[in-house]
């Protein structure tokens, strides 16, 4: 008796679980899971003449992904482009990452470590490009590096070059523009991990005969290290997807994958491509989201 | 061994300027339990970090073991710290905790778990030694800190008010502990608390502060019985004072009904007189005797606190054991004659109180 009494009272709490829960679940059906489905279907078909889809089943989308045929013979190759622009934005996004590492980190230790007045200026001045459009700071950044741009109208004025650097629409100018404009989603994760910091700890192992480098290494660096993966991460995924930066960065030289998705939808008129190379996209964000909560998860299991 | 000369601090500078410690002088001999006991902000963990290495002084010598470390960084002197909150690394076990030391010096593995293990069976707690320090109660984090600090025998322990966070059973459990373990490892303790019982109960010698000096360094007896000065006799214990005057090798009390003979220089004194050495009841030769209206009676178990108004508005205070005396030896709102044995009074200095 006492027992189904018990059940009755487990599948009442489930059911009213589930009735709380459903308004979320319905919006993350109808705005995550459905069009994620769209892009999944759409990936499958074959494009249609003028944009759009043919609702015939074809994998042509998911094969040009990585591989093209020659027009005259047919045969199969990889798709150099294709392969290009993958690596590149892979590597970009990397390379972005590592350079707002090694300029955030020094950053938002030196906000964390001024007295508590100050901090709330710096972390202003960190912030004040959010309120900026992306557009008007990625141009600004052109405005600095073109060729008759600011940098090198100053290096002409002093007479150290004697014609402008090229800069723009290339690797560089795209790694310049997308670290200024995804700086402060690292600086702000790292800078609350540094000042959660409990500096007495470091104190006590400066007392314990650590040097300072041991220090950082053995108690700083493991304690803000959450913070650090939350910043790579932030960084990195947009990274990923980033259209405007190479856009305006890169020109049509230097392509990044969300270019390369646009101009599927767009001039390419191949949607199914798109949607695929869309869905590649995701599963390159999904295996760095996995590898976080791997190393997060793992760390806070443990802890 | 640590010899401390004319060491000052100052924080700040110009108008803004705060002096912590004024300095101060004294020295510490091996394996002495050596405590900085004064009220809150008279400067002891100012002089702790000093010896720390953690704020260098605006001025004055450290010599241990006949050399000057004053300016010699934390991490190369032998001196460590057990901190208030602990500061146990909360990302490490308890093991790896005790054996960070070690681990920053270089050590081998072997002998850092060697150590580890004979630290965690000192202070008993060898059944934890693979937790996270995030998941041990406060006095288990406290022998943590503790065996952390005594890994890598350092020549002198200093411990900022370690007892602070815990509660009075556990505290006094810990007094216990802490005294044992000094004890057994013949270590030096430089120990910081504003708890005067805590002081008088573990220590070798205190040393007493208020407002960034020294006021008297002293065995506890010696400072209990024979305090330097006011501040001391009523920082340390509870403690009655009167006013009066010496003339002619006569202690003069204007509420005493006689004076008694004092070997004192002529002029005014603070006489003091410590509760349980005042005695109900007239008539003890060579003891001042007033009359005193009883105003209250507080029971408190071993003994009964007797507060009492003198004629000119005093009070005064009496502690009698419960034992001896019974409770109708005086009753609330009664006059009664009292005797303060003169071997009881010390005369201090009068200051402007
Ligand atoms: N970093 C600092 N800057 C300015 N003044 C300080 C600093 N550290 C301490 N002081 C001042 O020095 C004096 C002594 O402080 P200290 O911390 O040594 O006191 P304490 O005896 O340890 O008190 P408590 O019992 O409350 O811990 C205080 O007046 C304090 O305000
Ligand atoms: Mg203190």
């Amino acid at each position: 008796m006492g027992r189904s009494s018990e059940d009755h009272a487990r599948v009442a709490d489930t059911r009213r679980r589930w009735a709380l829960a459903s308004p979320a679940l319905a919006i993350i059906t109808l705005f995550s899971i459905l069009p994620l489905l769209v892009v999944v279907v759409y990936s499958f078909l074959s494009p249609g003449d003028f944009g759009g889809v043919h609702w015939k089943l074809s994998f042509e989308g998911w094969f040009s992904v990585l591989f093209e045929r020659d027009i005259f013979d047919d045969t199969v190759s990889l798709s150099d482009a294709h392969l290009t622009i993958l690596t590149r934005s892979v590597v970009l996004s990397l390379a972005t990452t590592v350079i707002t590492l090694f300029l955030g980190v020094p950053t938002a230790w030196f906000i964390a470590t001024r007295p508590q007045k100050q901090r709330a200026f710096w972390l202003l001045l960190i912030t004040i490009p959010f309120w900026t459009n992306l557009l008007v700071r990625t141009i600004a950044v052109q405005e600095m590096i073109r060729s008759d741009g600011v940098f090198n109208r100053i290096m002409l004025g002093l007479g150290l070059i004697d014609e402008p650097i090229q800069m723009m629409f290339t690797n560089f100018a795209l790694l310049v523009g997308m670290a200024y404009v995804f700086l402060p989603l690292m600086v702000l994760p790292v800078y609350s991990a540094i000042e959660r910091f409990d500096f007495r700890l470091a104190e006590a192992g400066y007392d314990l005969y650590a040097s300072r480098l041991y220090c950082l290494r053995r108690v700083i660096l493991p304690m803000v290290r959450p913070g650090v993966i939350a910043g790579s991460i932030l960084v990195f995924i947009p990274s990923l997807g980033a259209y405007v930066t190479p856009r305006i960065m890169g020109g049509g030289k230097s392509m990044m994958l969300g270019n390369l998705i646009e101009m599927q939808f767009g001039q390419g008129r191949n949607w199914p491509l798109g949607a695929a190379l869309s869905l590649t996209l995701t599963a390159l964000v999904l295996v760095a989201l996995i590898w976080y909560s791997r190393l997060t998860g793992g760390g806070s299991r443990r802890d | 061994m640590l010899d401390i000369r004319n060491l000052s601090k100052r924080f700040g500078r110009g108008e803004s300027a705060v002096t912590a410690l004024h300095e101060v002088s004294f020295s510490i001999k091996e394996g002495e339990f050596f405590t900085l006991l004064g009220p809150s902000g008279c400067g002891k963990t100012t002089l702790l970090r000093m010896i720390a290495g953690f704020e260098p002084p605006s001025g004055g010598a450290l010599v241990l073991d006949g050399q000057d470390i004053a300016h010699t960084p934390p991490n190369r002197r032998p001196v460590n710290t057990v901190f208030q909150n602990y500061a146990l690394f909360p990302h490490m076990t308890v093991a790896e905790n005790v054996g960070f030391a070690l681990g920053a010096l270089g050590k081998r593995q072997a002998e850092i778990d060697e150590t580890v293990g004979r630290m965690l069976d000192l202070v008993q707690l060898g059944h934890l030694a693979h937790r996270k320090s995030g998941e041990l109660s406060g006095g288990q984090q406290q022998r943590v800190a503790l065996a952390r600090a005594l890994a890598p025998k350092p020549r002198i322990l200093l411990l900022d008010e370690p007892l602070s966070a815990l509660d009075m059973k556990l505290r006094k459990e810990m007094q216990v502990e802490l005294k044992r373990l000094q004890r057994e490892t013949g270590l030096t303790f430089i120990f910081v608390t504003h708890d005067q019982e805590e002081a008088l109960t573990m220590s070798d010698r205190i040393a007493v502060m208020s407002g960034g000096r020294f006021q008297q360094i002293a065995e506890p007896r010696d400072l209990y019985d024979q305090p330097a000065n006011r501040f001391v006799a009523g920082f340390i214990g509870e403690t009655n004072f009167l006013d009066g005057r010496c003339e002619g090798g006569q202690l003069i009390l204007p509420e005493a009904e006689a004076p008694v003979p004092a070997a004192h220089d002529d002029g005014p004194v603070t006489v003091m007189v410590r509760p349980e050495r005042v005695v109900l009841g007239a008539a003890q030769p060579g003891a001042l005797v007033l009359q005193a209206k009883v105003e209250q009676l507080v029971y408190f178990g071993t003994d009964t606190h007797v507060h009492m108004a003198l004629a000119n508005g005093n009070t005064l205070v009496a502690r009698v054991q419960n034992a001896d005396q019974s409770d109708a030896a005086c009753r609330e709102g009664e006059t009664i004659p009292v005797s303060l044995p003169g071997g009881a009074l010390r005369l201090l200095p009068q200051e402007a109180a």
